[in-house]
């Protein structure tokens, strides 16, 4: 046991311990903190200086749980989230797959066609840099997106439920767009890497409309 | 149930514990295997009360020091004994088919 010799003026383990406390959410802070101090202090050793780094990970995972929105929902829920942060990363790598094939795309397309009819390769290459900047705008706003969905889904924010099932349609509506035009045939992995996104998204919208999940979001509403 | 919640609500089935009275606590049950960390103790605390599986009983200052009790609501009661009905019938089944088995060294 561990006491700070007097309270006015704050050891320096319990000072290391408030700068780890705040990493906390103030909402949990305000109610918690106090009490979550005098359990760090009371288990530490004698003559700690400072917390350990075992200490540290601790609290700072706990942080993280709570701030990801991850400690009170329900299974259903946590895994919708999850699910929601794995589509952020799926849509992170098509985007960062797009940035590092940009310059091979453009050069197989100036061979396949430069030896023709150049105001034909010029159109060609407008084309390609059109879709290359769509993927550019779009590809940030879906990463975006999916990562504001996991945290609004995690808070039980009920409206966050409906922005999923309309972006999950848009999404589908999209996909189907681009099905009909044929990408399958001239863009194999984007329609692949699409429909990983897309079987994804409908996971996340089954588990966040289950059963078990619609207490958590009524709850969420009632108390705010 | 994860292992810590299911520990966690077994050292308040006695009666309301203070936070460090629920580490000790469950450090004693698991015959000192579990170790609850404040950071990993507070998030299932939380999480607890958001379930409505544990409530806050009473609040005390102790040299200078806020000490809030927790106590088991009666759905974390019940909660607490279908899982624990759970485990025992999964430990019965294990031991009754090794017992059942010739001796291969046994248990």
């Amino acid at each position: 046991m561990t006491d700070s010799t007097s309270p006015s003026a704050p050891s320096e383990l319990e000072r290391g311990y408030r700068r780890l406390v705040a990493c906390y959410p103030r909402s949990f802070r305000k109610d918690n903190e106090e009490e979550v101090l005098t359990v760090l202090l009371a288990t530490a050793r004698d003559g700690q200086r400072r917390p350990s780094l075992a200490e540290a990970a601790d609290l700072i995972r706990g942080a993280v749980r709570m701030r990801m929105g991850l400690s009170r929902s329900p299974r259903t829920v946590l895994n919708a989230v999850r699910l929601m942060y794995l589509g952020a990363a799926v849509e992170l790598g098509v985007l960062i797959t797009v940035i590092l094939t940009a310059g091979t795309v453009r050069a197989a397309v100036r061979a396949a066609v430069v030896h023709r009819d150049p105001a034909v390769a010029a159109r060609a290459l407008e084309a390609v840099n059109i879709d290359l900047a769509a993927d550019l705008a779009v590809l940030p706003a879906a990463v975006v997106l999916w990562l504001w969905m996991a945290w609004a889904n995690g808070r039980g924010h009920d409206w966050a439920r409906l922005v999923a099932v309309s972006a999950f349609a848009l999404y589908t509506m999209g996909m189907m767009a681009d099905l009909a035009r044929g990408a399958a045939a001239y863009a194999p992995a984007a329609v692949i890497a699409s429909s990983v996104a897309w079987a994804i998204g409908l996971a996340a919208i089954a588990l966040v409309f289950c059963k078990q999940s619609w207490p958590y979001y009524a709850r969420r509403a009632a108390t705010r | 149930m994860q292992e810590a919640t299911f520990l966690i609500l077994t050292a308040l089935a006695r009666g309301s514990q203070h936070g460090y009275g629920i580490i000790s606590d469950v450090a004693e049950i698991s015959g000192s295997r579990v170790r609850l960390r404040a950071g990993t103790l507070y998030t299932a605390l939380d999480r607890l009360r958001a379930d409505g599986l544990i409530d806050v009983d009473r609040e005390e200052v102790v040299d200078n020091r806020l000490r809030r009790y927790y106590r088991l609501t009666p759905e974390g009661g019940r909660r607490l004994a279908a899982e624990a009905a759970r485990l025992q019938a999964n430990a019965s089944a294990a031991f009754s088919r090794l017992n059942a088995r010739p001796a291969l060294g046994g248990i």
